[in-house]
């Protein structure tokens, strides 16, 4: 059954939409993270064009982080407090990540920011989440104890003024780390069409030092706010919001949300890590290595005038 | 009682030959299958001579400025170059025509005519300017230099591998004697707008007479409403769009609900 979207004018096959959103959905349920780093490129090879796929998908990771987010916070799971302050910098981010995606495609490197960002962010990330997992599943096959836990927290985010306190984190830290990484999980939210939790996650166990229970939670709280706040912009600004696509996605995306959400309590967390890792690095790879090959087609149509 | 006046144009002075044209549907209509059309047009040709004719059918869509860049390797990593505007694109061309172009007219007559998409008018005005050179005045410099009709070979090369150009060199048949059909293909990413079809009748490399008809492709219904709504209330169509969304995953949280 095909279906004709009006902002993206392409026609699609909306059952395959559907499904595509369901299983990135039960990734995203999963591993709590929103899966617009999936879903992006998919969509644009698909043939949707790339500035209504990064746009649409805000819509789509909004709503299914807001149908994860529900169940965490009801096993207080969220520090509110913290994501407030993390959306706050996101916020910023997200209107400063808008206008740069409107310049980039003026000057005609969007494309180009874009794979590199995927292949710089999702490589590093994937790199370290996979080597520190499969560590961890070694060691727990040889019986070897964990690693003694890291030494002090470091210096500098208690050397920094505006302190606040995070009960829920039982942290006592300056504000200004938590805004910057906002700031900074923002800008490529709106340039990347992901929600960022893929550099939040791993940003809040390793600088911020957050228990590991109310990462997850949090950084999809976050996520919400500022994804919303850039569906919002990029539909107002750029007109590049498909609501029709973005429901096809949801509608899957929020169901498989739910299953992912309990399949991921029968596997253990370093395996389960180390699964995500692997297919944030194949993405990350599949996006990026396309720069070092030489194209079959030296000319590129770029879409919008630009105007 | 009519007192039957001479009929006006019994003795034409000399049998000029016509063509008369119709399309089967004038008005397209978007909807939310909508997966591209067929659009069929029949036409005839009046000659009492019946010399050899020749009949082309160009259909061009709205006009749409291209912006298209060049890859290029710098430090091992291919990226674009500095995007170059071409005007004058039609969003759609097509050139269908009962045998190749080349053997209906001569290269200066299809130019004219903008026949065949090697004869298209398009130019990238802003990568032009007007200097002397060989003391000659006024003359047009691209500053994409000789590479010029790489580019615009470029242009035509990408917009046919979307179906969007095209030229048939068999599209139009003729069905019966001096009646012809032409049927155009309009793939789904065709752009919304005013189609203009012009149907020309070539009599010995020349073109004799000609007809206008206009095609109209339009978004209906659901389709035509979001569309509007979002381009001329984007910040309410963006935040309802995001309300949805929000309660949607609400919904689907509350519906999975296990106390």
């Amino acid at each position: 059954m095909d279906l004709y979207l009006p902002i993206a004018e392409v026609s699609v096959n909306a059952p395959l939409l559907v499904a595509l959103g369901a299983l990135v959905g039960f990734i995203s349920g999963m591993f709590g993270i929103g899966g617009g780093f999936l879903m992006t490129p998919v969509l644009v090879f698909l043939g949707i064009p790339p500035a209504v796929a990064v746009a649409s998908m805000s819509n789509h990771v909004a709503a299914s982080s807001m149908s994860s987010v529900i169940s965490y916070g009801r096993r207080r799971a969220v520090d509110f407090r913290m994501g407030g302050v993390l959306a706050a910098g996101g916020v910023v981010g997200a209107v400063l990540g808008v206008e740069i995606f409107r310049w980039l495609r003026l000057i005609g490197q969007a494309d180009l920011v874009v794979a590199l960002s995927y292949l710089i962010f999702l490589g590093i990330i994937g790199g370290l989440m996979f080597w520190e997992s499969v560590g961890a599943i070694l060691r727990r096959r040889r019986n070897q104890p964990p690693p003694p836990p890291r030494g002090r927290r470091p210096p500098w985010l208690y050397g920094l003024p505006l302190k606040m306190r995070f009960p829920r984190s039982r942290l006592y830290i300056s504000v200004i780390p938590p805004i910057l990484l906002g700031v900074f999980v923002g800008m490529l939210s709106a340039i990347m069409g992901v929600g960022g939790g893929f550099v939040l996650v791993p940003a809040m166990v390793y600088i911020l030092r957050m228990p590991a229970g109310i990462v997850v939670g949090t950084s999809l709280f976050q996520i919400i706010i500022t994804t919303a706040l850039t569906g919002v912009l990029q539909a107002g600004r750029n007109q590049t919001v498909d609501i029709l696509l973005a429901t096809l996605l949801l509608l899957g995306g929020v169901l498989g949300a739910q299953f992912g959400a309990r399949a991921s309590s029968r596997f253990r967390a370093e395996e389960l890590r180390a699964l995500l890792a692997l297919i944030v690095l194949l993405v990350g790879l599949r996006m990026g290595l396309g720069l070092f090959f030489t194209p079959r087609e030296a000319f590129v149509l770029m879409s919008g005038t630009g105007g | 009682m009519a007192i039957a006046a001479p009929p006006p144009s019994v003795q034409a002075p000399r049998a000029m030959p016509a063509i008369a044209a119709a399309l089967t549907d004038t008005n397209v209509r978007v909807n939310s299958d909508f997966r591209g059309d067929r659009i069929v047009l029949y036409g005839a040709v009046f000659d009492p001579l019946w010399r050899p004719s020749d009949v082309l059918v160009i259909v061009r869509g709205p006009e749409q400025p291209v912006r298209i860049a060049r890859k290029s390797r710098v430090a091992g990593v291919w990226i674009n170059s500095r995007p170059v505007v071409f005007h004058g694109a039609p969003g759609f061309y097509i050139a269908a025509s009962n045998r190749p172009l080349d053997d209906i007219a001569h290269f200066a007559e299809l130019r004219r005519l903008g026949a065949g998409v090697d004869h298209l008018a398009i130019n990238a005005p802003a990568e032009q300017r007007i200097e002397t050179r060989y003391g000659i005045r006024d003359m047009v410099v691209s500053r994409l230099g000789a590479d010029y009709y790489d580019w615009r070979r470029a242009v035509v090369r990408l917009k046919e591998a979307e179906h969007l150009y095209d030229v048939d060199e068999h599209g139009v048949r003729f069905v019966d004697r001096g009646l012809f059909r032409a049927e155009i293909a309009l793939p789904a990413e065709a752009p919304i707008g005013r189609y203009d079809v012009r149907i020309f009748l070539f009599q010995n490399g020349h073109p004799v007479s000609q007809r206008s008809r206009t095609l109209t492709v339009e978004k209906v219904g659901v389709e035509r409403g979001l569309y509007l709504w979002a381009h001329q209330r984007p910040w309410s169509y963006g935040l309802a769009a995001m309300a949805f969304a929000l309660a949607a995953g609400w919904a689907a949280s509350s519906a999975f609900r296990r106390d």
